[in-house]
């Protein structure tokens, strides 16, 4: 039996969490997520609510698979690239520290290049909840059947 | 944790570099060096824009501190350029 598994059965056993702490927290053991010690902290007492446990993905990874025929270069294009989640976060809140008084000009640059975005109307908060949210994305693209071999990927690890 | 080390590699079809290691934790002493200017001319700017200079050098600090466990390889048109931040 897993490890994780045993310890919240047995921490049921001994009537330190609910049955439905319990549920949620077998729930969310699975492959590659963080251990029951991590989680006792946040499930406590009786009263404690236990909260949605997610991986903390370090890196965004962009993998681009494109041959010959896609791309029109000689030989197949490969793009493998690893981005740390903490450069992410900076990089948004560098966002930030555009003056009020360039929004204006750059809402018109992104606009006239087909980008539909107000950058006035972006708050940190919110960039730091899509960041945040990011672990839960995969984007898989597969060619259709004469471009086989054309592979998109976006994950997070 | 600050970058200390770039490794890159670049090849086309005619040649191939050797692995190159450079020291970045070497750039720190000349960074260090000019960093009363450059702490000057950011405290200018953000102050111009009415930006908190301290807000300003975070984020920079961040975006550096954030840098290592990048990896960047990209091949096309016959050519590769791999660079990877320890």
């Amino acid at each position: 039996m897993n490890e994780n598994r045993r310890q919240i059965l047995e921490m049921l056993a001994a009537g330190k969490i609910t049955t439905d702490e319990a549920e949620r927290l077998l729930a969310a053991i699975e492959p590659g997520t963080v251990t029951v010690s991590e989680l006792k902290g946040s499930v406590g007492g009786g009263d404690a609510k236990a909260t949605t446990v997610k991986t903390c993905c370090k890196y965004l990874r962009v993998l681009v698979e494109a041959d010959e025929s896609m791309t029109g270069m000689k030989g197949p294009t490969t793009v493998n690239v690893r981005v740390p989640m903490q450069l992410l976060r900076a990089g948004v809140r560098l966002a930030s520290l555009i003056p009020q008084q360039a929004h204006g000009h750059l809402d018109e640059a992104l606009n006239r290049h087909g980008v539909p975005l107000t950058l006035s109307q972006i708050k940190p908060e919110n960039l730091e909840e899509l960041i945040d949210h990011l672990e839960d994305l995969t984007v898989d693209v597969n060619g259709k059947e004469g471009n086989a071999a054309t592979k998109v990927r976006v994950f997070c690890e | 944790m600050i970058p200390s080390i770039a490794v890159l590699r670049v090849e086309n079809t005619r040649w191939r570099s050797p692995q190159l290691w450079i020291p970045l934790f070497l750039l720190w002493i000349p960074v260090l060096l000019i960093s009363p200017l450059i702490f000057l001319v950011l405290l200018g700017l953000s102050l111009a824009n009415g930006i908190s200079p301290w807000r300003v050098f975070r984020i920079f600090w961040d975006i550096v501190s954030g840098l290592p466990g990048t990896h960047v390889h990209v091949r096309a048109d016959g050519n590769t350029v791999q660079v990877r931040v320890l």
